[in-house]
C-alpha cells in the first residue's frame, strides 16, 4: 500500500516537472532566446579570432624587433668593430670605454664587453659598461681584428667584443601593443556584435517574436493574417516567404476547420432530428404499449363477458328448445293418430328444427368450453383414440362402408377430453364430406416436416375450394349447403382454438371432389405444459 | 299411507308441466308437487316437516333465491338435512356441478334434450329416489 502511494507521489511529482519545464519554455523570456545565443556566438568566435590574429600580429613583432637587434648587431659589427680594434691595439682604454658606451646609446643595448685575446695572461685589458646578465636577453660575441697593413690578409684577433641586448623592452612594446591590440579589438567585436545583434533583432528576431506571440494567439476562428510591421523589401525574403506559407496554410486550416464546422453542425441537426425522432418513437412506443395494454385488458374482459355470454345465451335457448321437443314429442304420441298427415309432417319439421338448433347450442358450447376449460394435459394413445372415434362413427352410420387407415402407436401429450374433440371432427368431416364417394377412404398417420411431427387426416371425399382456405377455420363459415352436408360450421374452429391451446398449428389442402387434407402440430414450442 | 311425493323446485310452468306430462305419462305412483321459487320450496319443506317429500328436484336458475342456495339452507337446517336432492338442470358448468356437489346434492343430473331421454331420466330418478332409496322411518 504505501509502495504504491510513493511511487503515486514520484510519477505525481515527474510529471509536475515535465509540465512545469514545459511551461517554462513555452513562456521563456525572449532575452535568452536566439538574439543572446547568437551574440555569444559572436562574440566567442570574434573574441577568438581576434586573440589568434592578435597573437600572430604579436608573434611577427616580436620576430621583428628581434630582427632589429639582430641588425643593430650586424651595424655594430660593421660600423664599430675596426674603430674597436683600433683602439684595443694601441690599448687605449678611455677611448675603447667612450666607445662602447656610445655603442650602448644605441636602443636595447644592455651590456658590452671588450675583452683582450692572446697576448700575456697577467695584463688582460677588460673594459665593460652596463649590467650583465639582467632580464630576458640576447648575446653576440663579436672577435676584434686588427691589421697593421691594409692586407687584408695580417689580420689578427686582438680581442671580443661581447654584447647583450636586453628583451625587456621588446617584451614592454609587446605588452603595451597587447593591450592596445586587445581592448580596440574588444571594442570592436562588442560594437560589430551590437551591431550584428540589432541588425538580426531588426531583421529576424522581432519578427520570430511576433510570429511567436502571433501563434500563442492563433484561433482558428480569427481571420486577421500573419503580418510582420517591418518595411519590405524589394524582393520576397525568407520571411516573407515563411509569413505567406504560414498565412496560406493557416487560411487552408481555416477553411477545413470552416468546413468541419460546417458538417458539425449538420451532424449537430442531424443527431438533434434523430434524438427527437428516438424520442417520438419512444413516446409512441409507450403509447402503443399503454394501448396495447389497455386492448388487451379491454380485450381480456370482453372475452370473459363473451365466454358469459356464450354460456348463458346456450344455456338459455336450450331451454325453450327442450321445451318444444317436448311438448313435440306429447303431441307426437298423443294426438298424431288422431290428425291428419300434414299434421304428423308439421311436427315432425319442428321437432327436427329444434334438434338442429341443439346440436349448434351443443358445437356452440364445446367452441366456448375449448377456449374456456383448463387444460389437462396427459399422454395421449392418438391411434387409439382415433379408432374409437371411427368405431361411433360406424355406430352411426352402419350402412356406410368406409376404408380406414390409422397408423399405430401416434403418441403425443395432451388434454385428453379436446384432443377427441379435434380427432372426432377431423375424422368426422372426412368421413361426412365422402359420402358420396363409394370408396371412400379416411387415413390418419403422421410424417415428418422441418424435423417435427405432423399429424395428417386425409380422405377422398367432396374437397373444398382453396380460394375459401381462409374461411375453412371461420366460426359459422361453411363451405357447403346444409342440404349437401349437414353441419354448424364451428367444429373446425373449435378444432383451430383447441390445436393452438396445446401450442399447434393446423392447414388444409384440397380440391372440389378430390378430397382434404388436413395437417396439425402440436407443441411447436418444445414444451408441452402449456398454461392457458 | 299417502302416495310419496316428489317436490320438484321449477320456476318454469312449461317445464314443471313436462315433468309432471313425464311423471303421467309413466303412471308412477309419486305426487308432484311443484314450487316455482327457492323461497317457496323452503315453506313447503318446513310446513310438511312431518311428512316431507321423498326428493327434491331442484333446479339451479330460480328467480331470487338459486337453487344452490336452497340447497345450503336445507342442508344447514336439522328437519330437512336427510332429504335427498337431486340437481335438474340444463347447466353443463363444471363449477355448478362442483358446487353442488360441495353443498350435499345426492346427484346432479343435466336435462336431455331429447324427450324420450327425460322421460328414462324421470324414471330412473323416481326408481331410485322414491322406490328403492326409502329413507328409514324418523
Amino acid at each position: 500500500m504505501g509502495k504504491t502511494e510513493g511511487s503515486d507521489g514520484v510519477h505525481d511529482g515527474t510529471e509536475d516537472g515535465h509540465q512545469a519545464g514545459t511551461v517554462v519554455s513555452a513562456r521563456a523570456p525572449i532575452g535568452h532566446g536566439v538574439a543572446w545565443r547568437l551574440l555569444a556566438s559572436i562574440f566567442l568566435f570574434s573574441s577568438l579570432v581576434t586573440l589568434l590574429t592578435t597573437l600572430f600580429e604579436l608573434y611577427m613583432d616580436y620576430r621583428g624587433q628581434i630582427d632589429d637587434i639582430v641588425n643593430r648587431f650586424e651595424e655594430i659589427e660593421t660600423a664599430y668593430l675596426p674603430s674597436l680594434g683600433g683602439s684595443l691595439w694601441s690599448l687605449d682604454t678611455d677611448q675603447l670605454q667612450l666607445q662602447i658606451e656610445g655603442i650602448k646609446r644605441l636602443p636595447d643595448m644592455q651590456y658590452l664587453e671588450v675583452r683582450e685575446i692572446g697576448r700575456s695572461l697577467k695584463r688582460r685589458v677588460t673594459i665593460s659598461t652596463g649590467d650583465r646578465g639582467v632580464g630576458p636577453v640576447l648575446s653576440r660575441e663579436f672577435p676584434i681584428t686588427y691589421a697593421e697593413s691594409r692586407d687584408r690578409n695580417d689580420e689578427q684577433t686582438i680581442g671580443a667584443l661581447y654584447v647583450e641586448a636586453t628583451l625587456s623592452g621588446v617584451y614592454a612594446r609587446l605588452v603595451d601593443k597587447a593591450v592596445v591590440i586587445l581592448i580596440s579589438q574588444g571594442i570592436k567585436t562588442f560594437l560589430v556584435s551590437m551591431f550584428i545583434l540589432y541588425i538580426v533583432y531588426r531583421l529576424v528576431t522581432r519578427h520570430l517574436v511576433a510570429i511567436a506571440s502571433y501563434l500563442s494567439r492563433f484561433n482558428l476562428s480569427q481571420s486577421d493574417p500573419l503580418r510582420l510591421s517591418r518595411s519590405r523589401p524589394s524582393r520576397e525574403d525568407e520571411l516573407d516567404r515563411m509569413v505567406g506559407a504560414f498565412n496560406q496554410m493557416s487560411s487552408g486550416l481555416r477553411e477545413v476547420y470552416q468546413q468541419l464546422h460546417e458538417v458539425n453542425a449538420e451532424l449537430e441537426e442531424d443527431i438533434a432530428a434523430r434524438r427527437k425522432a428516438e424520442e417520438e418513437v419512444t413516446r409512441l412506443n409507450s403509447e402503443l404499449e399503454q394501448r396495447v395494454r389497455q386492448r388487451t385488458a379491454e380485450l381480456e374482459a370482453s372475452n370473459k363477458e363473451l365466454d358469459a355470454f356464450t354460456y348463458s345465451v346456450s344455456h338459455d335457448l336450450r331451454a325453450p328448445l327442450r321445451r318444444i321437443e317436448g311438448f313435440g314429442q306429447i303431441l307426437a304420441d298423443e294426438y298424431s293418430t288422431k290428425l291428419d298427415e300434414r299434421f304428423s309432417h308439421y311436427l315432425q319439421r319442428i321437432r327436427a328444427g329444434s334438434r338442429d338448433m341443439s346440436e349448434m347450442i351443443d358445437s356452440f358450447l364445446k367452441l366456448s368450453r375449448s377456449t374456456r376449460s383448463e387444460l389437462t394435459v396427459e399422454d395421449i394413445d392418438l391411434s387409439d383414440m382415433a379408432a374409437k372415434v371411427v368405431a361411433r362413427l360406424r355406430e352411426k352410420d352402419p350402412q356406410r362402408s368406409v376404408s380406414v387407415e390409422i397408423a399405430p402407436g401416434l403418441r403425443n401429450r395432451g388434454d385428453r377430453r379436446l384432443m377427441d374433440a379435434v380427432l372426432e371432427n377431423l375424422i368426422g368431416n372426412a368421413w361426412k364430406y365422402s359420402r358420396h364417394n363409394k370408396a371412400a377412404a379416411i387415413s390418419f398417420g403422421c410424417e415428418t416436416s422441418e424435423g417435427r411431427v405432423v399429424y395428417v387426416v386425409r380422405d377422398n371425399g367432396a374437397g373444398f375450394d382453396m380460394n375459401y382456405l381462409d374461411r375453412l377455420f371461420m366460426p359459422f363459415c361453411r363451405l357447403h349447403r346444409p342440404e349437401e352436408f349437414e353441419g354448424t360450421g364451428i367444429g373446425l374452429a373449435t378444432v383451430l382454438r383447441i390445436l393452438a391451446r396445446h401450442g399447434g398449428r393446423i392447414w388444409a389442402e384440397g380440391a372440389i371432389g378430390k378430397g382434404a387434407v388436413f395437417r396439425f402440430t402440436l407443441w411447436e414450442a418444445g414444451g408441452q405444459d402449456d398454461k392457458p | 299411507m299417502t302416495n310419496p311425493r316428489i317436490l320438484l323446485v321449477e320456476d318454469s310452468r312449461d317445464d314443471a308441466e313436462l315433468v309432471r306430462l313425464a311423471d303421467q305419462s309413466l303412471h308412477l305412483h309419486s305426487e308432484l308437487v311443484v314450487a316455482e321459487d327457492g323461497e317457496a320450496a323452503l315453506d313447503y319443506l318446513f310446513r310438511a316437516e312431518a311428512d316431507p317429500p321423498a326428493v327434491v328436484i331442484l333446479d339451479l336458475r330460480l328467480p331470487g333465491m338459486g337453487g344452490l342456495e336452497v340447497l345450503r339452507t336445507m342442508r344447514s337446517r336439522p328437519q330437512t338435512r336427510r332429504i335427498p336432492v337431486v340437481i335438474l338442470t340444463g347447466s353443463e358448468r363444471d363449477e355448478d356441478v362442483l358446487a353442488g356437489y360441495d353443498l350435499g346434492a345426492n346427484s346432479f343430473v343435466r336435462k336431455p334434450h331429447e324427450f324420450e331421454a327425460f322421460r328414462a331420466l324421470i324414471t330412473h330418478l323416481e326408481h331410485y329416489w322414491v322406490m328403492t332409496n326409502l329413507r328409514p322411518p324418523v
